[in-house]
């Protein structure tokens, strides 16, 4: 799966502790049964199996077989305590180890290539649709905006000056709509930009979440935004302009959406090998009719794009998880007992098997 | 009597230009504006502008080779004009000598701030440098070494001040991370981002008041860094 192979910490971690295991438990039980010959040969064949389904690539499943031999003849076949490369047995030990282990590495591998592909095809589903459903958004503010635009040039000092300045308004309004929706459609088009979905360089999380912040300071004055960093700094792989977007799209979800709420805050925090970035408010939360079909494109549309054009939840939500998916995260939304919540995962490894 | 100052529009969209052309009149500047690279290299010669607004995607010619072309002979500050997403031709363009950029779609009253700023950071090249830089409640005093914030004298690493001087000397201007880094560490140095904005990170605990916040050094997403301008 990797061509180039990289010292894993975690694989390394579960290959020596699935081997401790597997002597641990064959000292015990040829110690509480003398005569018993298989239980070594057993465990480790065991121990093997277990690190190569858990591992990915064929190195740590070999290098268990080769580790388990040597300890088998060391440690559990007599001449105890020494090696002895004579016995019977011993070819047939080794290979039925080695094999074991290329087996079940290659299905490992392969069932996440598998995975991968279903993955990137999930993604490249929800691209097509969200890019469906923002070109048609995109018609409700030009059909706006041309009939304005007409109106007035046409006008003959009819309309009066409150009407139309309330027209230029409009205009205005709908086109800084329109500006946003196509930095929308020009972040999904940058997902599939690069050859693996995103280009991801390591960022400053904390930058990241500031200059969304003070975007959206800019643009809304309630709720107000409230920063929760950690003291150290979090680097993580990721398309910052793309994760700007997210962070921008769901700030103005909150602003927009989140009835009553008067306070939006944006937390960073390090959870194991991912960084969580967080969107609370202090709002009605999101209607649960609503929770199941929230990032859904399609399901937002008739309700949402033709009553109230610039208050579109649906895309600017289905974008971020576009975004965050490709990014081999996940987005997820639930109602705290005081308002809502948005959360999404990016992980911190460079090598991660989305990226 | 000193004329306006005049600002020459390179830019190939006519109806763009037309706004830009009625926008900078609004503010008080003259203009002169082309479509095309080869006018603007004989325009920039024969009336030697103050502000250079330059979009690089241009018919004729590519942007970014023009600019560096502009380069070797005239220090006529540049503010290039381009799209949002495009971070690694901002990169490359500020790199390549451009003052400043401004992100289409932009707003009329950031497009008169970028111009200003350009034009007041041109005019500080051209006065040297200074010993003493107040931004704020920042002041780093590059002859005795004390940088304080709001009276307070704030303890830098030396990698630190080294970051925060630069970015004092092009108050205004956007500083790329590559620029950064080999201002910094030197041009062979092998040093990365990371280590960038590990010191970023340390200053702005530092300096800054809400490190989430930053007031002194601001953060351009893909770009480099930026120190605020003091108030003139």
């Amino acid at each position: 799966m990797r061509r180039n192979w990289r010292f894993s910490p975690r694989d390394a971690g579960v290959t020596l502790l699935a081997l401790v295991a597997a002597a641990a438990l064959s000292a015990l039980f040829t110690r509480l049964d003398p005569a018993g010959k298989s239980y070594a040969p057993m465990l480790f064949l065991f121990a093997v199996a277990l690190v190569s389904r858990l591992t990915s690539g064929y190195f740590y499943g070999v290098a268990a077989a080769v580790i388990s031999v040597f300890a088998i003849n060391f440690a559990f076949t007599a001449p105890y305590m020494a090696f002895n490369f004579s016995l019977a047995g011993y070819p047939l030990t080794f290979l039925t180890l080695l094999v074991m282990a290329l087996l079940i590495s290659a299905m490992t591998t392969q069932l996440k290539r598998q995975e991968e592909r279903n993955y990137r095809a999930r993604v490249e589903e929800m691209r097509a649709n969200l890019l469906r459903a923002v070109s048609h958004d995109l018609r409700t503010p030009l059909t706006s905006i041309s009939a304005a635009a007409s109106l007035l040039a046409e006008d003959d000092g009819t309309l009066g000056a409150p009407r139309r300045r309330e027209m230029l308004l409009q205009i205005s309004d709908d086109a800084q709509w329109l500006i946003r929706m196509v930095e929308n459609l020009l972040s999904i088009t940058r997902v599939s930009d690069g050859p693996s979905g995103v280009r991801k360089t390591p960022e400053a999380a904390e930058e990241v979440v500031s200059e969304a912040v003070r975007k959206y300071r800019a643009r809304f004055a309630r709720p107000a935004a409230q920063i929760d960093l950690p003291n150290e700094l979090v680097m993580v792989p990721m398309d910052a302009i793309l994760i700007g977007q997210v962070l921008s799209n769901l700030l103005e979800n909150a602003a927009l959406h989140a009835q009553g709420a008067t306070r939006v805050r944006v937390r960073l925090r390090v959870e194991g090998a991912w960084a969580v970035f967080e969107v609370t408010d202090d709002g009605a939360g999101i209607p649960p009719a609503r929770l199941a079909t929230l990032f859904d494109p399609s399901a937002a549309q008739p309700s949402d794009s033709a009553a109230h054009p610039r208050n579109n939840m649906g895309i600017g939500l289905s974008v971020c998880r576009t975004i965050v998916m490709a990014h081999g995260g996940a987005l997820e939304a639930e109602n705290l007992p005081d308002g809502a919540c948005f959360r999404f995962r990016l992980p911190m490894e460079k090598e991660e098997k989305h990226a | 009597m000193r004329n306006a100052t005049t600002i020459l529009i390179v830019e190939d969209d006519e109806r763009i230009r037309g706004l830009m052309r009625t926008v900078l009149s609004g503010g008080g500047y003259a203009t002169l504006e082309t479509g095309n690279a080869a006018t603007a290299l004989s325009m920039l010669a024969s009336h030697s502008p103050d502000l250079m607004l330059l979009d690089l995607g241009l018919p004729d010619r590519d942007g970014q080779e023009l600019l560096r072309e502009i380069r070797a002979w005239s220090n006529v500050p540049v503010v290039v004009v381009s799209a949002r997403g495009q971070e690694r031709d901002k990169v490359r363009a500020l790199d390549g000598g451009a003052d400043d950029y401004i992100t289409k779609p932009f707003g009329t009253e950031e497009l008169l701030a970028r111009i200003r700023a350009a034009l007041r950071h041109g005019q500080r090249m051209a006065e040297g440098e200074k010993s003493i830089y107040n931004i704020g409640g920042l002041q780093v005093d590059t002859e005795r070494r004390i940088v304080r914030v709001d009276g307070r004298e704030v303890h830098l690493t030396q990698i630190e001040y080294k970051i925060v001087t630069l970015l004092c000397r092009n108050a205004g201007k956007v500083l790329t991370h590559d620029a950064l880094i080999r201002e910094v560490w030197g041009p062979f140095s092998n040093c990365d981002t990371q280590l960038l904005r590990v010191n970023m990170a340390n200053i702005r605990r530092k300096i800054e008041k809400d490190p989430a916040m930053p007031e002194y050094i601001l953060t351009e997403i893909g770009v480099g860094y930026r120190m605020a301008e003091s108030q003139p």
